[in-house]
């Protein structure tokens, strides 16, 4: 089973240092990279550090910070790929880039700081992305001299933060990424602790996915062998040749003849799958189908909940909205409530416009297509807002507002 | 290991939506493993006929039997074919002695320029990989090249779900990136479970093999006795020698590879 796993939390409290640690004590970086890094650290007249396993930019390594996140690939009793993503405010957008197709976060705290602005921001982001699994690790615990009193107090600070994003039973982990302890080995420096190491929690985790109904969103239309072929891809639940299908927006209905995949037909397609359909109808690239007796339903107005990652979204704003393979010509029809992105508590009701980095309930108004709710079917529920670059990302939280 | 259903059905859905969003796009073939995979999954995405044409950057420096393996396969696979080279570059001899990054930059990124001021493509489809190096895993699947064709790496798009930026205003193109997410590994079961060519410089031969191919002046093999498919799989599976330790450029200093990306190369 491969797992994804993001790596958040606030600037300097040690995120790429424990992917680099994770990397290294489970002996998954090539002879060559070691002693690249420690003629780099020369080259800086630094020490060796873990980050540079991970940090590539020049400017990440001089100014010791990293800026953009990376995915690295290690084996323990799964395959993960680790995604490393910046602590910094003004990388937002690149965190969550990196956080978007997480299994699970790893939430680091630095036992020294405790909760910092992107501890909280970072947590409230990937709940709102959906992410359920949550481990925390109290890091630099060799800075606090391994004292359990000071892991104890941060543990009871970031529980009450997660708790009021509705994260509950979260296991805390203290260590040190640095010096190595309940990474990948266990900590001789703290007889106080007899819970997993990281790698331990992970290795125990357990993912399941549920088989919700058919949604397959519709990509193109080739013309192969003078046969439509509808390309896409099953988002949700199971597709089988001869199911009665509707697709919308556009309103055609049809019966799947083949499922197609390059030279081969198959009978039935699931959640993941890039197939070519052939059905007695044509529907259009942004097209929703699902089984014509619970079919998808077409909306002009729904609520979300989205953060901006651009400079001011204003009540009345024309944009683009993304959701599957559907670009709508959007309007901003109300913002209904600002939220403190660190806390997800609400800051001000019916505010004309937010700003950078801020999240709110927003009313969307758009061209007919069709959105699920973000808890039924996440991969129709979530969407992204573009004008001339993508400038938010957002989740359906009532498909009629 | 990675389940390769998984990776594939992800490299169909980006292939087909860059095919989607842009008007014209082409994609690049070195003749090695991995572009020449991304061939196969443009030919399985569009069912038999890749719809758009191949680029291959000829340095003329490239080895002799990858000229070979290349019209071969385009033959057998009915591709059209556009060769890049950067003529002036050629005439004035330009060769690795001048610098890998100087070289590189002529021969590959320049000859790559001209190519697509002349074809006027807006999305080019290349076959980098995030574990191939560090500077190419902070790249995007859709990465937009600026009005000089620079990659402006510190501002990177907003990327998530799926959803990749492929607005082409103020930009000479988009780089797609099909594989990205595949290692080297996958790379090799998905040759074998798909039988498709590979090129025989991989195969080993008196101890040595290609782990990665480029230009013959700055490529150089790797110690292994690995000299089927299934024995490189073990061989990878057990070594720590990085695959692109036989390639020059990425090697001259440590951000050389940085500043040629920066520029616009692979």
């Amino acid at each position: 089973m491969n797992i994804n796993v993001v790596i958040i939390g606030h600037v300097d409290h040690g995120k790429s240092t424990l992917v680099g640690r994770l990397l290294y004590d489970s002996d998954s970086i090539s002879d060559g990279r070691v002693q690249e890094i420690q003629k780099l650290a020369e080259e800086y007249k630094r020490r060796f550090e873990f980050a540079y396993f991970i940090d590539s930019f020049d400017d990440e390594l001089k100014e010791e910070r990293t800026i953009d996140t990376t995915g690295v690939m290690f084996k323990g009793k799964h395959l993960y790929t680790v995604t490393d993503v910046p602590g910094h405010k003004e990388f937002i957008k690149n965190m969550l880039t990196g956080a978007s197709h997480a299994d699970i976060a790893v939430l680091v705290v630095a036992a020294s700081e405790g909760i910092k602005e992107q501890t909280g921001r970072h947590a409230f982001l990937i709940h709102m992305l959906g992410i359920k699994q949550l481990f925390v690790i109290v890091n630099k615990m060799d800075m606090v001299e391994y004292k359990e009193d000071v892991f104890q107090q941060v543990k009871t600070d970031v529980t009450q933060l997660l708790a009021s994003l509705g994260y509950q039973d979260v296991p805390f982990i203290p260590g040190s990424a640095m010096e190595g302890d309940n990474i990948y080995n266990k900590s001789e420096h703290m007889p106080w602790y007899n819970g997993p190491t990281l790698i331990e929690a992970l290795d125990n985790t357990k993912l399941s996915k549920e088989v919700k109904r058919l949604r397959f969103v519709v990509q193109d239309i080739y013309t192969v062998d003078n046969e439509k072929v509808i390309v896409g891809r099953v988002e949700s639940g199971i597709l089988r040749k001869g199911d009665e299908v509707t697709f919308q927006p556009s309103g055609v209905k049809g019966k799947i003849e083949k499922i197609k995949v390059y030279q081969d037909e198959i009978d039935k397609a699931e959640a993941g799958d890039s197939i070519g359909i052939i059905a007695n109808c044509l529907p259009q690239r942004g097209d929703v189908c699902g089984p014509s007796e619970n079919p998808p339903v077409t909306t002009e107005r729904f609520l979300g909940e989205a953060v901006l990652l651009d400079n001011r979204l204003e009540k009345g704003d024309m944009v683009e909205l993304r959701c599957g393979t559907k670009k709508a010509k959007c309007k901003i029809e109300e913002i209904r409530e600002k939220l403190n992105s660190e806390t997800g508590e609400v800051i001000d009701k019916q505010p004309k416009y937010i700003n950078e980095h801020e999240a709110a309930t927003i009313v969307f108004a758009t061209d007919p297509m069709v959105v699920e709710e973000f808890y039924d079917i996440p991969e129709l529920g979530r969407f992204v807002l573009a004008r001339d670059r993508n400038i938010a990302a957002g989740i359906v939280l009532e498909t009629s507002a | 290991m990675l389940d390769l259903k998984d990776l594939e059905n992800k490299s169909l859905y980006i292939l087909r939506e860059s095919y989607a969003e842009f008007k014209k796009p082409a994609v690049l073939w070195s003749t090695g493993k991995d572009s020449t995979v991304t061939l196969w999954l443009c030919k399985k995405a569009f069912y038999g006929k890749i719809p758009f044409p191949i680029i291959h950057i000829d340095t003329t420096y490239k080895f002799k039997e990858m000229y070979a393996f290349r019209d071969k396969l385009v033959k057998e696979w009915g591709v059209d074919l556009i060769i890049a080279k950067n003529e002036e570059a050629i005439k004035d001899k330009c060769s690795p002695a001048d610098g890998h990054f100087e070289c590189c930059t002529r021969l590959k990124t320049q000859a790559l320029m001209k190519c697509l001021d002349e074809h006027g493509f807006d999305a080019l489809i290349l076959s980098i990989r995030r574990d191939e190096h560090g500077i190419r895993a902070k790249e995007r699947y859709f990465s937009p090249r600026d009005s000089e064709f620079k990659w402006n790496y510190k501002d990177q798009p907003l990327e998530m779900w799926d959803q990749y930026q492929s607005i082409t205003e103020n930009k000479t193109h988009t780089r797609v990136h099909p594989i990205l997410h595949w290692r080297e590994l996958d790379m090799w079961e998905y040759i074998k479970q798909e039988n498709i060519p590979a090129h025989p410089m991989y195969f080993a031969r008196n101890g040595t093999r290609y782990r990665s191919l480029g230009c013959e002046p700055c490529t150089s093999t790797v110690d292994s006795n690995a000299a089927t498919i299934d024995e490189i799989v073990i061989e990878l599976r057990e070594s720590k020698v990085a695959e692109r330790s036989g390639r020059a450029q990425d090697k001259e200093n440590a951000f050389t590879m940085q500043k040629l990306r920066a520029l616009g190369y692979m």
